[in-house]
């Protein structure tokens, strides 16, 4: 292969080969479970959590401090009973379940698919055609020069 | 490598900005033009190579991952100048359409990976060729990696130092994630590569790239 048609071979290959290196979001609402916690009438604001799953009674899902207003919240990926510790600096807390019903199906991540591979060759594409534009434009000046 | 959107606050990201603006301008009239007709589909060759490059992941041990900048071969066979106007668009469309890096510190992630990677590697090469071509490719690859992540790592410290609020990863951190695949994996891989695509795109004898 000549070095020319290896270098096309790269440029074309790789964008659909790789993964882009990049950190992506998607926002879905109704699917977590919001848990409030108060301590005689006064918000557990800031107090240790750990959240269990049905599927792994032992190691935490989740952990983490409760917001200002005492909230916490998690995103159950199992039905079934969820165990919520929360247990401030001073050894008071609550140890509750929390029913998950259905879960509905994950979503496909985002980034997956044909727009995966289409967004690196729309980048190319990009490219191309600011280069394309300025040798055209150059060119056209040079003519008329 | 690259610093995300939100890194770093506007006291970094608009002075790099600013010190960018200038050099774009500069760049762009000296390495664009009618003189450079000839040279601009290699230009853009090379640009749309070192955009794949940098979309090709390699694993690293710990859970994270690093990838090569690609546009080293820009600062040898034209000039680093041109090296970072070509990266700096990479970066740009980088940051539309895929979310990598941002608009916001466009400024600082250009001077890192565009300009002062390249140019310590032009640099490194003018200074090794002599005595061994391969050697002062492959440390040119070597070096501009070293810089660039120096620089971004720089920045995000200055970050740190500035507002730790802002930023709150430890420094120690922050030099162990960036520091330790830059030095072991990358800049091996950004040399050995320098030194592959250098001696190709020379071999290939392309119009507008002088021997």
């Amino acid at each position: 292969m000549s070095p020319r048609a290896l270098l096309l071979a790269v440029l074309l290959a790789a964008p659909g080969l790789a993964p882009a290196h990049e950190t992506l979001h998607e926002i879905e609402r109704g699917r977590a479970i919001g848990v409030k916690v108060y301590e005689v009438g006064e918000v557990m604001a800031g107090a240790p959590y750990q959240v269990f799953s049905p599927a792994d009674p032992r190691i935490p899902w989740q952990e983490g401090r409760t917001d200002r207003g005492g909230w916490l919240a998690f995103v159950p990926d199992v039905p079934g009973s969820w165990r919520v510790k929360v247990i401030d600096d001073t050894g008071h807390g609550i140890d509750l379940r929390v029913e998950a019903g259905g879960v509905p199906a994950a979503p496909a991540p985002a980034g997956s698919g044909a727009a995966f591979l289409l967004r690196p060759l729309l980048g190319l594409a990009v490219i191309g055609a600011v280069f394309a534009a300025l040798y055209v434009t150059y060119r056209r000046k040079g003519t008329r020069a | 490598m690259h610093v995300p959107d939100g890194f770093v606050s506007p006291r970094i990201s608009l002075p790099a900005l600013a010190a960018c603006a200038p050099l774009w301008a500069w760049a762009a009239r000296r390495h664009l033009g009618h003189a450079s007709v000839e040279s601009l589909p290699v230009v853009g060759t090379l640009t749309a190579l070192a955009f794949v490059i940098q979309t090709l992941v390699i694993p690293v041990p710990g859970g994270t991952s690093t990838h090569l900048v690609g546009v080293m071969l820009l600062a040898l066979l034209f000039h680093p100048l041109l090296a970072f106007l070509c990266e700096s668009l990479v970066l740009l469309v980088q940051a539309l359409f895929f979310g990598a890096g941002g608009v916001t510190v466009l400024g600082v992630n250009a001077l890192a990976m565009g300009l002062l990677g390249p140019l310590a590697g032009w640099l490194a090469w003018k200074a090794l060729r002599r005595p061994s071509e391969k050697v002062a490719l492959f440390a040119a690859g070597w070096l501009s990696t070293q810089v660039s992540t120096a620089a971004v790592l720089g920045a995000l410290l200055l970050q740190h130092r500035l507002d730790p609020g802002y930023l709150p990863t430890p420094p120690a951190v922050l030099v162990t994630a960036m520091g330790v695949p830059s030095l072991a994996v990358t800049g091996v891989v950004e040399g050995l590569y320098t030194v592959f695509a250098l001696s190709l795109v020379r071999k290939a004898r392309l119009r507008g790239v002088d021997d």
